[in-house]
């Protein structure tokens, strides 16, 4: 027998039963790093690029603090040399076949396959999060994530003719990301075609490995490419010629809200503290840990949070088997937080769960809508009928019934509110990096002069112009607020002239008063709009298309008087009617119903209106754009505040005229005015929840600054003009795809 | 058994009211699988702690009392002597928990019990093991005679005629199954039926005890079984009054894992005394 090298422990453990430590060995991790002599810089085109004269920063294991590597600091001539690298190689990426593409994809989570201990290991090390989740998550999320999007480009032929790559991708990491949150955007990204220049907070070294495993598979070595700098370099980044488009990365998931209801408050509340203090923190490398450690300024963060919130008179429960000494933070459960304090109010930091209590449903869906925030929630209950009723009404991006966390490439994730308007993974996520095929690419222009406080404050005076001289009758005059013909209140009107020079006709000058009285009309309309079936819809825009036919030589004549020559005009009015007919006939709802790998049952991918959506019309063609923006916007249950073509806004208001008698009040609101000046109402409005802006390139610029107030989604045209009598730019897909947003449901089933 | 089960007034509500979340309970199942390894001397010594847990079992049709006699050695020096030494174990009294056989061979264990000077109880399965479809007055009857032959602990097969029409009825014990089925003991059905001994505990302060039964063969299963009821229950469970384990053929697996850890080798097939 050989020799006994059990150690003097097993006595007394026999008799505690505790857990041990089961610790994951890091030496691959660091193995890794000392090839890179414990110096990373950035993974350009496939090699590694460390430039002199850079500041570096110590890349630390944030449990136990020591120095893992040195990491540079970018500079601006970095993120340009990555963006040329990416662009060279969307030179070629974008041309190849789906099909190759799919191919490279699938090597590519080969490589993560047989590398995948190193990526576990180094990720763990560097963030502290518990190896268990990265092994077993993240690790395999991201090679099915791969997989499903080399599959998506096979198919890209077909399935997404008319759609063209956009081009380089910036990607701009926070201080804190797994790089789960990364391949979400590269994988799709990568797919249709585009390229990646990723910038990542020095001291990240995970992205780094993944960029150069990408890069060692060989032909294509420039298609990711990762740039370490700090946060300052993003506005580089998102103006470097030929980046198309910046995405910007969540970072971790932080704290939760947890509304139980009151007849289970007690018993929900015990099980929960039972549960709490049977987990385990501790070094993220162990095992048999279930939470890290994400380093001393989240300790901080949470320990601040849960102190205040004591103070202001909150219960505080903390348990788990959690080592005392810095950075870990126990599991906390924060209740009876009254309700107007001020921690009510701000976001639960990680690992913190704030629980309050609810009456009935109704106001569990009150509580939880009433958060800026909207990314995911999920609903347990076992009445199936009471928790879809929570789930429809719910505005986040996803909803999970009876589950929670579950993620599937092919489901798409993202939010609303402030949670972001962007998509990642499904369907969603790949048009997220494509544009309608022909469109201009963006220019990375941003005007200096443009001056954010001052653009659109002041409305020029307006004076009288002498007699109205148009077809006769006259429209009403008047804004169209709320279904009806409301004056100003302003109380002033603006001449609009013809395309001879001659007085065409007078038409209100709307204000922020008239803005905030269109948009609240429009809010009152929205339940009663977004619950109408798809057929009432469709029969709406129809009785629309009917009264636009019979009113024909009205708005030809108006567009005659604009310069059109009355054959084209008559054909445009036709165009309109048919637009309307169109998108009638398309409100059938658009939602299918996803498969994933991870449970069984259903995940239903709904298409749900905005909500108010705000529509500045361009000033060309003032009947055929204003009716095709306006159908769209209406078959997917959106109601609207609109503000029609400054050149002619008259035409839109011979369309309110039949909008006054078939539709409901509020679903579509028109305000004529200073279009700058109301577009700024619109931007600086919180309670819009997106805008569509066909204007010039300064007002673009404006309302993506103004929109980030509420991160509302936008579309602006950077004072590009846009072909609306044709197909695909006046009725394609694309606004389809910008009038709803989406939610994944999840529908897990077992008996 | 420490205090049995005195019982409550049935209130079928308490029944009806339970909901399964069937696919939170399977990822549940597969957490606790993968979150809570135990290695080195932990290891060593959680699988001891197991063996304490073992009702050791032989319900074959050809039981003699030469294989029982073997079986109640075994239960009675469950590890080699050297290894439990080199652990500096081996004053601890390690046995199995129990011996569990037919009603017929009871007295053959008893018998050999007291030869080797061993006072672990014999348990025997009783009224018409496996399937339960005798008459009550036999399956009574059966107990009875196992008692007289000097068995302490009686695994009883529930009616599950009567189960299946929603007439239930209470125990000092569950366990997963005869060990007979096709599907014996799962982590997803000890989930369920773990939460219940939990909720009937918060209701009435009573501990019902927990016997997975059937398919737990190796030294790695049993790890999760007891890491399982340390989670679900936490460590007044650990305890033989409250938790075993219906095996056979685990035993060997655990002495082969522990003469791993104490000596770094695999153990040859003779290496190990069989049972």
């Amino acid at each position: 027998m050989a020799a006994t090298r059990a150690g003097p422990r097993a006595r007394e453990i026999f008799t505690t039963l505790e857990y041990g430590p089961a610790p994951e060995s890091h030496a691959c991790a660091l193995a890794w790093l000392d090839t890179q002599d414990r110096l990373l810089g950035h993974y350009v085109n496939g090699k590694w690029s460390k430039p002199e004269h850079r500041n570096s920063v110590p890349c630390q294991d944030p449990i136990t603090g020591e120095n893992l590597a040195s990491c540079l600091q970018g500079q601006a001539q970095d993120v340009a040399a990555a963006v040329e690298a990416a662009r060279t190689a969307f030179e070629s990426w974008s041309k190849l076949p789906g099909a190759v593409r799919a191919q490279h994809l699938t090597r590519l989570a080969k490589v993560i396959q047989k590398h995948q201990r190193l990526l576990w290991t180094l990720e763990s090390l560097v963030t502290g999060r518990a190896v268990r989740e990265v092994r077993d998550g993240d690790v395999q999320l991201a090679q099915q994530l791969l997989h499903y999007h080399a599959v998506q480009a096979h198919t890209q032929e077909q399935a997404l003719a008319g759609w063209e790559p956009m081009g380089v991708i910036g990607l701009i990491l926070p201080s804190t990301f797994s790089f789960l949150e990364m391949m979400w955007r590269i994988c799709p990204a990568l797919a249709v075609g585009c390229t990646v220049v990723a910038l990542v907070p020095p001291a990240s070294p995970t992205p780094l490995l993944l960029a150069q495993l990408a890069g060692e598979l060989g032909p294509f070595p420039g298609i990711i490419n990762v740039i370490s700098g700090p946060a300052s370099l993003g506005p580089v980044l998102a103006s470097q010629p030929g980046v198309q488009k910046v995405a910007f990365c969540g970072a971790l998931e932080g704290g939760l809200r947890l509304l139980v209801q009151e007849s289970v408050w007690e018993e929900t509340m015990r099980r929960l503290q039972a549960r709490m203090a049977r987990l385990r923190s501790g070094r993220g490398l162990d095992g048999a840990v279930d939470m890290g450690a994400r380093g001393a300024a989240a300790r901080d963060l949470a320990q601040r949070y849960v102190r205040e919130a004591q103070s202001q008179g909150a219960q505080v429960f903390q348990a788990g088997d959690v080592p005392l000494d810095s950075p870990f933070y126990p599991p906390t459960l924060v209740s009876d937080l009254p309700p107007a304090s001020p921690c009510a109010q701000a976001e639960v930091p990680w690992p913190v769960v704030v629980a309050s209590p609810f009456r009935t449903a109704k106001e569990a869906l009150a509580l939880a809508n009433g958060t800026p925030r909207g990314s995911s929630a999920s609903v347990w209950s076992e009445r199936l009928g009471q928790a879809l009723e929570l789930g429809y009404g719910l505005r986040v991006g996803t909803v999970w019934i009876n589950s929670h966390g579950l993620r599937d490439p092919a489901v798409p994730i993202g939010g609303c509110k402030e949670s972001g308007s962007s998509w990642h993974g499904g369907p969603d996520g790949l048009y997220e990096y494509l544009r309608p095929s022909g469109t201009p690419a963006r220019l990375s222009y941003l005007s200096k002069n443009l001056n954010y406080d001052t653009f659109g404050l002041a409305v020029p005076s307006t004076l009288p112009a002498g007699p109205e001289t148009g077809p006769t009758p006259a429209p009403p005059y008047g804004l169209f607020v709320g279904g009806r013909f409301q004056a100003p209140g302003a109380r002033s009107s603006r001449p609009i002239q013809d395309a001879f020079g001659n007085l065409h006709g007078y038409v209100a000058e709307g204000g922020a008063k008239d803005i905030r009285g269109a948009v609240e009309a429009a809010h009152q309309a929205t339940s009663g709009w977004a619950g109408q079936s798809p057929g009432a819809r469709t029969a709406l825009l129809w009785a629309l298309a009917a009264a636009l036919e019979r009113r024909e030589s009205t708005l030809a004549s108006r567009l005659e008087r604009q310069g059109v020559e009355l054959k084209a005009a008559k054909a445009e009015v036709e165009l309109s009617v048919r637009r309307l007919r169109t998108w009638g006939a398309q409100a059938e709802a658009e939602g299918q119903t996803l498969q994933v790998a991870a449970l069984r049952g259903p995940v239903l991918r709904l298409r749900e209106p905005l909500g108010v959506l705000a529509i500045v019309c361009p000033d060309e063609r003032p009947l055929l754009a204003f009716v095709s923006l306006l159908a769209p916007a209406l078959a997917h249950g959106n109601t609207v505040v609109m503000v029609p073509s400054g050149a002619c806004p008259l035409l839109a208001l011979e369309v309110c005229q039949d909008m006054a008698t078939l539709f409901p009040a509020g679903l579509v609101n028109v305000v004529t005015g200073d279009r700058d000046h109301l577009t700024r109402c619109l931007a600086l409005h919180q309670d819009v929840q997106a805008l569509w802006y066909f204007g010039s390139a300064q007002g673009s610029q404006f309302v993506e600054w103004a929109s980030a107030g509420n991160l509302k989604p936008v579309w602006v045209s950077r004072g590009l003009p846009r072909a609306w009598e044709q197909e695909a730019e006046g009725a394609g897909p694309e606004l389809g795809l910008r009038a709803a947003r989406t939610k994944a449901l999840w529908l897990p089933m077992g008996d | 058994m420490s205090t049995h089960n005195q019982g409550t007034e049935l209130d079928l509500s308490w029944i009806s009211k339970i909901q399964v979340n069937h696919p939170a309970v399977l990822r549940r199942a597969g957490q606790i699988q993968a979150r809570r390894p135990v290695k080195k001397e932990w290891q060593a010594a959680w699988l001891l702690k197991a063996v304490t847990f073992i009702d050791l079992t032989t319900l074959s049709g050809d039981d003699t009392s030469c294989n029982v006699q073997r079986l109640c050695y075994k239960a009675k020096y469950p590890i080699r002597e050297d290894l439990l030494k080199a652990l500096n174990m081996h004053d601890k009294g390690i046995t199995t928990a129990a011996v569990c056989v037919y009603p017929a061979r009871v007295c053959d264990a008893v018998k050999a019990l007291k030869a080797v000077g061993c006072d672990i109880p014999v348990a025997s399965v009783a009224t018409g093991f496996p399937a339960g479809q005798t008459h009550l007055k036999t399956r009574l009857e059966e107990i009875r005679l196992a008692v007289e032959d000097g068995a302490t602990e009686i695994d009883v097969v529930i009616s599950r005629t009567l189960v299946l029409t929603g007439q239930w009825e209470g125990s000092d014990f569950i366990k997963t199954s005869t060990g007979k089925e096709t599907v014996n003991a799962t982590f997803p059905v000890a989930i369920v039926m773990l939460r219940a001994i939990r909720d009937f505990f918060w209701k009435t302060g009573n501990k019902v005890g927990f016997k997975p039964a059937g398919g737990i063969r190796s030294a790695k299963d049993s790890l999760a079984w007891l890491s399982l009821v340390k989670e679900e229950l936490g460590d007044e469970w650990l305890k033989p009054e409250l938790f075993r384990i219906g095996a056979s053929t685990l035993l060997s697996d655990i002495e082969r894992q522990i003469y791993h850890h104490v000596t770094g080798r695999y153990a040859a097939y003779h290496d190990l005394p069989m049972s």
